[in-house]
């Protein structure tokens, strides 16, 4: 079955292959995305790994209120698609488009701003890319011990995206990712029903999960994770990820138009809900018969050990092209990001940032080999991390004359890493009660906002004056 | 009226987001009353992003890039 797969994808990638390695071409998947076509891609992006292997086990460890940490705050992320997303969309088609970082380079008036918000997309992506190699990887390993060590899947499975991604563009992702996502959907709801049917039912379930560990019924849940802050924090990062994460931005603004926008952005909410609802019957499955285990024991014993042999199967490759669908999109987007940067002739730049998608795979699998599986938490890291750029860019984007305030993006800079110095412990995790992210991001958006009603006061004395 | 419906749909998502963050929706540590078996905060979670969903729908049949 695996093989059959793999065979599909280097087939779709050979399809979709174009000879013209412009960027609009290969980098931009010719610009015309459809609204079909663009569900699935976007679909299959945003949903990874992190929700097939990270959110049961959120669900698991700490209950019921990652309905509201992931769930909520997609839908509010959909219905900001037709907002926001909607004027990216269309100010974004009336530039030449490359990327988010070059666009904002444009916006800006100076290539720093740019270059920011590629650090920002560089630094804080990666890890995210790595926790979907690594997921996989430890999930294979524990799934047939003893065949190859855990660093050799995960470099298996770079192998695969590198190959089909570097041949066939982002047309051959996009079309991959149909596949992925169906399969995706598939792999989740069998496993979900199954889990579900072990209790007989959603009430049998909860009942049961209320003797084990009555905190998984509410928030903040047994760990007092999913506090206020906590939930805020991942709703405002999440709901921004068109914006802050490129390999979103760039499918938004290739949509074919307007309609095809609409009709993506319903799509996409109730996919996530669809998508989501059967990792809580997972999750509260571990709860009741792994409370115990640790995070990849429970995962393997719930997707392969209590399934059969063919469904097993089926989750596996389900599995894997939940992970390589995310992460060969962001892969490629640091590529297009690195593109849109770059200044000279367009099909040595395309090259340039080919050469880029490996190095970045390269990052990306080095890190895998060293992450923690706290994939969850990693990921709404990451989510938190790109987030902090959201001021600039929605400045950039929405504020008409972002190029009269150009210490935004050195700010934006400042506050990316004071973040990950926090991260790595040389600065506390909280400000005076509040969690470094939060206060980071309120901190930026309040000095936006300062910024643009300071400069218009300004610019109308001017006028004035003249 | 295609634009204040527009505007009905930003104002209705902005007061659930603010209501999900108080005790109506997320209150600690309870999980009653229960509803189709479900505790108090993932049925009225599922309730609620249906209903942005709904008002995401709603939208896009207001939005005023439909003239576009």
């Amino acid at each position: 079955m695996g093989i059959v797969y793999v065979s599909v994808l280097f087939f779709l990638a050979n399809r979709a292959k174009s000879v013209d390695k412009t960027s609009k071409q290969y980098l931009l998947g010719g610009s015309n995305l459809g609204a079909l076509l663009g569900f699935f891609t976007i679909a299959a992006t945003l949903f990874s790994t992190f929700s097939l292997l990270g959110m049961p086990d959120f669900f698991r460890v700490h209950g019921i209120g990652a309905w509201i940490f992931l769930m909520f705050s997609h839908c509010v992320m959909t219905f900001g698609l037709i907002w926001l997303g909607y004027q990216l969309h269309k100010k974004a088609k009336n530039h030449s488009w490359r990327g988010m970082a070059g666009f904002m380079g444009q916006n800006y008036g100076h290539r720093f701003a740019g270059i920011v918000a590629f650090f920002g997309v560089f630094v804080f992506l990666i890890p995210y890319i790595s926790i979907q190699i690594r997921g996989v990887a430890i999930f294979l390993s524990a799934s047939f011990p003893g065949v190859i060590p855990m660093w050799a899947w995960a470099t298996i499975l770079v192998i695969i995206m590198l190959i089909y991604s570097e041949v066939g563009g982002l047309k051959a992702i996009m079309h991959s990712d149909v596949l992925q996502g169906v399969l995706l959907l598939v792999a989740i709801w069998i496993i979900g029903y199954n889990c579900l049917n072990h209790f007989g039912g959603v009430r049998a379930m909860f009942e049961e999960v209320e003797i084990v560990n009555e905190a998984l019924l509410s928030v903040p849940g047994p760990k007092g994770l999913f506090d206020f802050q906590f939930l805020l924090g991942s709703m405002i990062a999440i709901s921004l990820m068109p914006y802050t994460q490129p390999q979103i931005s760039t499918r938004l603004v290739i949509l074919k138009n307007v309609k095809s926008l609409y009709k993506m952005a319903i799509s996409l909410g109730i996919f996530g809900i669809i998508i989501i609802l059967p990792t809580a019957f997972m999750g509260m499955y571990g709860a009741v018969l792994y409370p115990e285990f640790s995070t990849s024991e429970f995962l393997n014993k719930t997707y392969i050990g209590d399934q059969t042999n063919f469904v097993a199967s089926v989750v596996m490759i389900g599995i894997i092209a939940a992970a390589i669908s995310t992460s060969d999109s962001q892969l490629f987007a640091l590529g297009g990001e690195l593109r849109s940067i770059l200044k000279g002739e367009d099909r040595k730049m395309v090259k340039y940032a080919r050469v880029g998608i490996f190095f970045f795979a390269l990052i990306a699998l080095l890190f895998a080999l060293m992450s923690s599986d706290e994939l969850a938490l990693l990921a709404r890291t990451s989510f938190a991390g790109t987030a902090l750029l959201a001021p600039m860019i929605l400045t950039g984007i929405f504020y008409d004359h972002a190029h009269r305030i150009r210490t935004l993006p050195l700010l934006t800079l400042v506050a990316l890493l004071i973040f990950i110095a926090s991260l790595v412990g040389w600065l506390p995790h909280q400000v005076t009660g509040i969690r470094m992210d939060l206060a980071l991001i309120t901190l930026l958006s309040a000095i936006s906002l300062l910024m643009i009603l300071f400069d218009k006061i300004k610019n109308s004395r001017t006028q004035d004056f003249s | 009226m295609k634009n204040r419906l527009w505007t009905f749909c930003r104002i209705a998502v902005g007061v659930i987001v603010l209501i999900t963050f108080t005790p109506l929706v997320t209150p600690p540590g309870i999980k009653e009353p229960f509803f189709m078996g479900m505790p108090y905060t993932l049925w009225l979670g599922i309730t609620i992003t249906l209903l942005i969903v709904a008002l995401t729908w709603l939208g896009t049949m207001v939005h005023p890039g439909n003239k576009d």
